[in-house]
């Protein structure tokens, strides 16, 4: 089992997998050549013997005739001799008749299941304890007057074919000890030419400059230019989100720079006045100014935390009614001071859905912050269920369908007057894009041109 | 196997026994002079002993040299040897082949002796020198040809004053043919019919070559005498009964001669069968550490040059050279010599169908029938001994 596990372990290399998966086949199949080898040598031995006892039953055969009222054999002593080959074997002989009884010989031998028409049967037997390869051939007389059927049966011990045998198997085991030694080197070899590309990728890779996003160009196999291209893909995705955060960078510092640049001129200012109320005005002043810049910087935070990828915190399962009559509520007293009018519409029941509330809470906020920053006096939230939405509906100058899009990116401001940071409608798109949610801008009250309003609606994906 | 001289021998066996320092044990006071010669025993000068069984068909004279040579080698083994007949070893190894008394088995019954070792009766001996011994004289490393006897003629030396003496096969065969009348009556050789020794001499003479049965018709003609053992045909041409003997054993004949001058040996110069003793370990030998060392004692050179200069049975091993060895006929002979070949062909010999029809071949060249007139040939009686000459 833990070997087993072993075995699948990742990380076992793809020289030692090429090995496993070609050396495993390799042996079983020289296995498989040694036990044929094994069994064909000694059939081929078998076979070669055999005709001896073919050569000496016929040679017998032809000896017996009729005489006397019996059958009789003249029995011929090279008959005999034919069976007994350099590794002289111990050798059978019988005679039967077509009853099955012993006519002749030197050992009662037993009979053989017969073969083919006119042909011998041959069989391995166990005779007092020895061994024997026994043949038997079905004759029958070829006089004139009788034509007895008999039965020669001839045996020799099987040193000779056990010597063959072992010859032939030890020719056989020496080519193919030869033909595995050549292949395991094939196999060696045509794994390490293999995986010569992945080594100078490998190598390519880790002689690059690590700031360098630049594609690799590289000559690769097929197989190994797939890998190219799919990391040559993420170094372009990686290039572009590069070049986007250092836009944005450039963009929030820029951003920053100026209510920075305001402050410095008008404390500047200040300074050279020597009225308090002058320096009471520039204080004020700087004090909105601090307080634009401090959410400037807020809102930049929430944005880079929204775009770190990494960081995607985990859904809950959100009751959108509540959240909205929560962030009306705490932010109800602030609107009311400046005299807008916020309120909410929500169902008695709960409408959950899968979310993570501190963002839906910014997104919220923000909407509702962007609406009174862009004048509206009139705030309403609303939450429906079936299709589940979150509608913000204002009734302050709106926004042009030619610039619905623009405003959803950072740093784009409606018009340029208000005290927006350019980042409200950013961050709203971010959160609705993290959260799955279609995010449309629509005029609220199109039959009045002069404050046609915003209607910003969150529609959430429906379960099924 | 019974020597010609054998009870004259017998007679100075105490005298020999005493010079080679051997203790000579009758196994029973019961036992005759003869049967207590059909058993030799050795005991070991020390202590602890071991034992070795030896079932042979070898006469004292010719077995005592080597086994008290053997003997003075080993002191440690106490050796029993069992002298039988052929057919009797044969029955016996086969009857105990289950639970074997005997360590090694010597007999000069080839056929017999092969059809046991065939049978799976021996077993084999890996030494050195049963490894080096000479192909043509072992089958596997289990059965050993270790003397080399020739099947010779024998002549009376006053046949020179009548006719050349016959010097091969071919000269017997004219010989006969030109001298019907003189030579009837007067040639002996084995009866193949009542002789073990005499067919497997047929069988193996018949192989050689088809002239054979011109000789058996030629023999048939001069009205040989068929007689049944070496010893009758040796004495029965010293008495001057036969002038020539066809067929005899060389081992045999050789001391026969030596004390007969008027008998000359020939060893034929066109083919001489050669006739060898076998010798084996039995399957399962009780002792066969003692076995393998007593064949490796028999396969040395010491005990072929013994064999070659102590006794008439003729040395194999190729280093051992003079009177008596194989190299010497070899050097004399050349081709000519005809070891019978120790392998299955051995086998036809024993087949009984084989048997009938050999000898009713013989029978009808010797009788000069064209055909056996005389109805189906009645079967053999059973193989006599194939060593009782």
């Amino acid at each position: 089992m833990t070997l087993l596990r072993r075995w699948r372990l990742s990380h076992l290399s793809l020289y030692r997998r090429l090995m496993i998966w070609l050396f495993c086949p390799l042996a079983m199949l020289v296995a498989i050549m040694l036990l044929q080898a094994w069994f064909a040598s000694r059939e081929a031995a078998d076979r070669a013997f055999d005709r001896l006892l073919d050569a000496a039953s016929l040679s017998i055969a032809e000896q017996v005739r009729w005489q006397q009222s019996r059958l009789w054999m003249d029995l011929p002593p090279s008959a005999l001799e034919m069976l007994a080959t350099d590794a002289e074997e111990r050798v059978f002989y019988a005679l039967y008749d077509a009853q099955g009884h012993f006519v002749t010989g030197n050992r009662s031998l037993p009979s053989l299941p017969p073969a083919g028409v006119g042909q011998m049967s041959y069989g391995d037997v166990l005779s007092r304890g020895m061994p024997l390869r026994l043949g038997v051939l079905r004759s029958r007389l070829e006089g004139w007057d009788r034509s007895d059927r008999f039965e020669v049966r001839v045996a020799q011990s099987r040193e000779g074919r056990q010597a063959l045998a072992n010859q032939l198997f030890l020719a056989s085991l020496v080519n193919i000890v030869i033909i595995a030694v050549l292949a395991m080197g094939v196999v060696l070899l045509s794994a390490r030419f293999a995986l010569e590309p992945l080594t100078r990728l490998r190598r390519a890779i880790r002689q690059r400059d690590p700031r360098t996003l630049a594609p690799l160009e590289l000559a690769l196999p097929r197989e190994l230019a797939e890998l190219r291209q799919a990391l040559n893909e993420l170094l372009a995705r990686m290039r572009r989100v590069r070049a986007n955060q250092e836009r944005f960078i450039g963009d929030a510092s820029h951003q920053l720079r100026t209510p920075l640049a305001g402050l410095s001129a008008r404390a500047e200012l200040a300074i050279r006045q020597s009225e308090p109320a002058a320096w009471r005005e520039a204080l004020v002043t700087m004090h909105g100014t601090a307080t634009k810049t401090a959410r400037l910087a807020g809102q930049l935070l929430s944005m880079t935390r929204l775009n770190n990828p990494e960081a995607a915190p985990a859904r809950r399962s959100v009751d959108l009614a509540a959240l909205a009559q929560r962030c009306v509520r705490e932010s109800f007293a602030r609107h009311h001071r400046h005299g807008i009018d916020l309120g909410v519409e929500v169902p008695d029941h709960p409408v959950m859905v899968p979310a993570t509330d501190w963002q839906l809470e910014e997104a919220l906020n923000n909407l509702i912050e962007n609406a009174a920053l862009y004048g509206a006096r009139q705030i309403t939230v609303k939450v429906t269920d079936a299709p589940t939405r979150l509608i913000v509906t204002d009734d302050g100058p709106g926004i042009p369908e030619s610039q619905r899009l623009l405003v959803l990116r950072p740093f784009h401001r409606g018009q340029e007057t208000g005290d927006g940071t350019g980042l409200g409608l950013a961050i709203v798109d971010s959160i609705a894009r993290a959260h799955d949610t279609r995010l449309l801008l629509q005029t609220a009250n199109p039959d009045h041109p002069e404050r046609p309003g915003l209607c910003v609606v969150l529609i959430f994906p429906t379960d099924n | 196997m019974r020597r010609p001289d054998f009870s004259h021998r017998q007679l100075k066996l105490p005298r020999g026994v005493q010079r080679l320092g051997v203790v000579w044990l009758a196994l029973t006071l019961a036992l005759t002079a003869q049967a207590q010669a059909r058993t030799l025993h050795f005991a070991a000068d020390t202590e602890p002993s071991r034992a070795l069984t030896i079932y042979g068909v070898l006469d004292a004279p010719q077995v005592r040299p080597l086994l008290a040579d053997f003997h003075r080698r080993h002191p440690d083994i106490t050796i029993d040897y069992h002298n039988l007949e052929t057919l009797a070893l044969h029955a016996r190894v086969l009857q105990e082949r289950d639970a074997p008394r005997a360590d090694v088995i010597m007999s000069p019954a080839m056929p017999w002796q092969y059809q046991l070792a065939n049978e799976g009766l021996s077993s084999t001996v890996d030494s050195p020198a049963a490894a080096d011994w000479p192909s043509w004289a072992r089958w596997r490393q289990e059965l050993f040809g270790f003397t080399f006897e020739p099947i010779v003629m024998v002549y009376r030396r006053d046949l020179a004053r009548h006719m050349t003496p016959p010097e091969s096969h071919a000269d017997l065969l004219s010989l006969l043919r030109q001298r019907p009348r003189m030579l009837d009556q007067r040639v002996v050789t084995y009866d193949p019919r009542r002789s073990g020794a005499g067919y497997t001499y047929a069988i193996e003479d018949a192989r050689i070559s088809a002239r054979y049965w011109d000789l058996v018709e030629a023999l048939g003609n001069s009205h040989s005498a068929l007689e049944t053992t070496t010893a009758a045909m040796l004495e029965g041409l010293s008495q001057g009964r036969y002038w020539i003997g066809y067929n005899l054993i060389g081992s045999y004949v050789q001391d026969y001669v030596a004390e007969h001058p008027e008998l000359v040996m020939v060893v034929p110069q066109d083919y001489a069968l050669v006739l060898q003793r076998l010798v084996m370990m039995s399957r399962d030998a009780p002792h066969p550490d003692t076995a393998r060392r007593f064949i490796d004692y028999l396969l040395s050179a010491s005990a072929q040059r013994l064999l070659a200069t102590q006794t008439t049975l003729g040395a194999v091993h190729p280093s051992v050279d003079g009177a008596g060895t194989a190299a010497d006929l070899r050097d004399r002979l050349g081709e000519a010599i005809r070891p019978v070949q120790i392998g299955p062909g051995l086998l036809a010999t024993l087949d009984t169908l084989k048997r009938q029809t050999l000898l009713e071949q013989w029978q009808q060249a010797f009788d000069n029938r064209p055909t056996h007139a005389d109805g189906p040939l009645a079967d053999p009686s059973p193989l006599p001994d194939a060593a009782t000459e």
